[in-house]
């Protein structure tokens, strides 16, 4: 069995916002490639801003971090853009353009990348049809159901085969079949050596699929285990 | 099957965004390509008429000479009132014109006249030609008159107000330049506040796209794009706006010889918009370049 590559390792990270709140504080954590982790805890407990600082949207006050091989203290402006190219991020809202048709929406990290847009097009077909939506490139997100909606977002992350996978509370809105669905895809995503981590509160879904809980509480790691 | 899955239904207009990809014009584009137009048209007339006013002066306005007429023929009087004229600061060469020379002029001029050269020359005073270092200098022409007038000789005065009309023209000018850039700078604002709205409704594409990665360049190429294609557009289509007005007035500049050539306006008007609407999309732009969220250190 291959030694398991580390993803994400800080040591007492600390986030403090310029209003002096603090949300993080001493988290030392080490997330190895291909895991499946939950991010659990109330809200305000600093799930959400945690996965902000995986992606570079916030950086620490102090601590390490590293990403992806990338020092998220002092890493540039390129250095980020470099790392988020490598993200997919899924939100509970999925910020899907709703101007944008499904396929539009799905070939934006292609687009990003440069993809020229006959390379993009057989990718972006395959991923619709691996969530299940091969028929509705051509639709609108208004015209699609909140699991849908949710499964394009997933598409859209996934597309550009990123190695760490951010989603905060993916299923937040979701009933509890389609939310155990999204999970599915998730997993298997996981499966496919893609380390998802996901802020959550829905507790229940960790017996149908079962994945590393870390425990955030007022800032502070409060559990980590299964 | 490769070829099917790369397909594009017919009735599929793709737009993928950032890059070099256009974004679609709405009625705010339309609004403000209308406004730039009128704009770079009252540009564009500005120039023109500088244009005809240059020429109504005549193709002489960047080497101006002033004439002097002496009725009585006194060599020692002419030789004296040229020492005279070159004794005056900024006069740079006084020539004497040889009354052949005159006459073949005047012949040229008067073809009908029905005299021979040699009796035009004895018709004619002497004549000297004034070179002048700087026609803007102050009292020049008061000088000019004064020695003039001690020797009972005459100055063209009709060159004078020419010269004097350069002089106005030159002013004209530098208003012209000023108009012109309070106008850019009006027109690049209203191209920048346009795009600034069109970027607040496309504020969460473009925070998706870079949550995704993208360069700062493939951000704002599209916003840079429309500011230029909107002035650029707006540039010709004020020239195009510029044609009734010299057809209007085209029979009274003829008769001022002055014969307007609008075809040249259209790469300062193009050029010129698409520099406006360029300048206007990177004002625009440069806000929207900060990032998500201050942190302490």
């Amino acid at each position: 069995m291959s030694v398991e590559q580390s993803q994400i390792n800080m040591q007492r990270l600390m986030l403090r916002y310029p209003s002096g709140k603090i949300a993080l504080s001493g988290v030392t954590l080490d997330i190895k490639q291909g895991q499946f982790v939950y991010l659990v805890g109330e809200s305000g407990a600093g799930k959400s801003s945690l996965l902000r600082m995986f992606y570079g949207g916030i950086r620490p006050s102090s601590g390490s971090l590293m990403v992806q091989g990338v020092d998220m203290r002092q890493a540039g402006e390129s250095k980020v853009r470099e790392l988020r190219r490598h993200t997919g991020i899924i939100f509970q809202d999925h910020k899907l353009l709703f101007s944008r048709t499904v396929f539009e929406n799905v070939a934006l990290p292609l687009r990003v990348q440069g993809w020229k847009t006959e390379r993009l097009i057989p990718r972006v077909r395959k991923v619709l049809a691996y969530v299940g939506l091969g028929d509705r490139l051509w639709s609108y997100p208004e015209a699609l159901s909140g699991g849908e909606q949710q499964r394009v977002a997933i598409a859209r992350a996934m597309t550009a085969k990123p190695a760490v996978i951010l989603a905060d509370e993916p299923t937040g809105n979701l009933d509890v079949d389609t939310a155990r669905r999204v999970l599915d895809y998730l997993m298997d995503l996981s499966r496919q050596g893609a380390t998802v981590i996901m802020a959550t509160h829905d507790l229940h879904l960790l017996e149908s699929h079962p994945g590393r809980v870390i425990q955030l509480h007022a800032g502070a790691l409060a559990g980590d285990g299964r | 099957m490769n070829k099917k899955i790369s397909a594009i239904p017919d009735n599929i207009n793709l737009r993928l965004p950032g890059g070099f990809h256009l974004p679609p014009f709405g009625i705010q584009q339309v609004l403000a390509l209308m406004i730039v137009c009128i704009s770079l048209w009252a540009v564009g007339l500005i120039w023109l008429g500088m244009q005809g006013a240059g020429q109504w002066v005549g193709g002489w306005q960047d080497d101006i000479r002033i004439h002097v007429y002496l009725d009585a023929v006194d060599a020692d009087k002419a030789a004296a009132l040229k020492q005279g004229l070159e004794d005056i600061p900024q006069v740079a060469a006084v020539r004497q014109i040889s009354a052949q020379e005159a006459a073949v002029w005047m012949q040229g001029w008067l073809s009908d006249v029905g005299m021979s050269q040699k009796e035009l020359a004895n018709h004619l005073p002497i004549s000297f030609e004034i070179t002048l270092l700087d026609e803007q200098a102050a009292f020049l022409f008061d000088d000019i008159r004064d020695v003039a007038s001690r020797f009972g000789a005459r100055v063209n005065e009709d060159e004078v107000n020419l010269a004097q009309a350069h002089h106005w023209i030159a002013q004209a000018k530098l208003l012209a330049w000023f108009a012109s850039l309070i106008l850019a700078l009006a027109m690049a604002l209203i191209i920048s506040n346009t795009l600034r709205m069109t970027l607040l409704a496309r504020a969460d594409e473009i925070h998706l796209m870079r949550l995704m990665g993208a360069q700062e360049w493939f951000v704002r190429m599209p916003f840079i794009l429309e500011g230029m294609v909107l002035g650029a557009g707006a540039g010709v289509a004020a020239w195009l706006l510029l044609w009734p007005v010299v057809i209007g007035t085209d029979e009274w500049l003829s008769t001022m010889q002055v014969d307007l050539s609008i075809a040249i306006m259209i790469f300062p008007l193009l050029l010129g918009g698409a520099l406006v609407g360029t300048l206007g999309a990177a004002f625009a732009t440069a806000k929207v370049s900060e990032g998500e969220v201050a942190v302490d250190e």
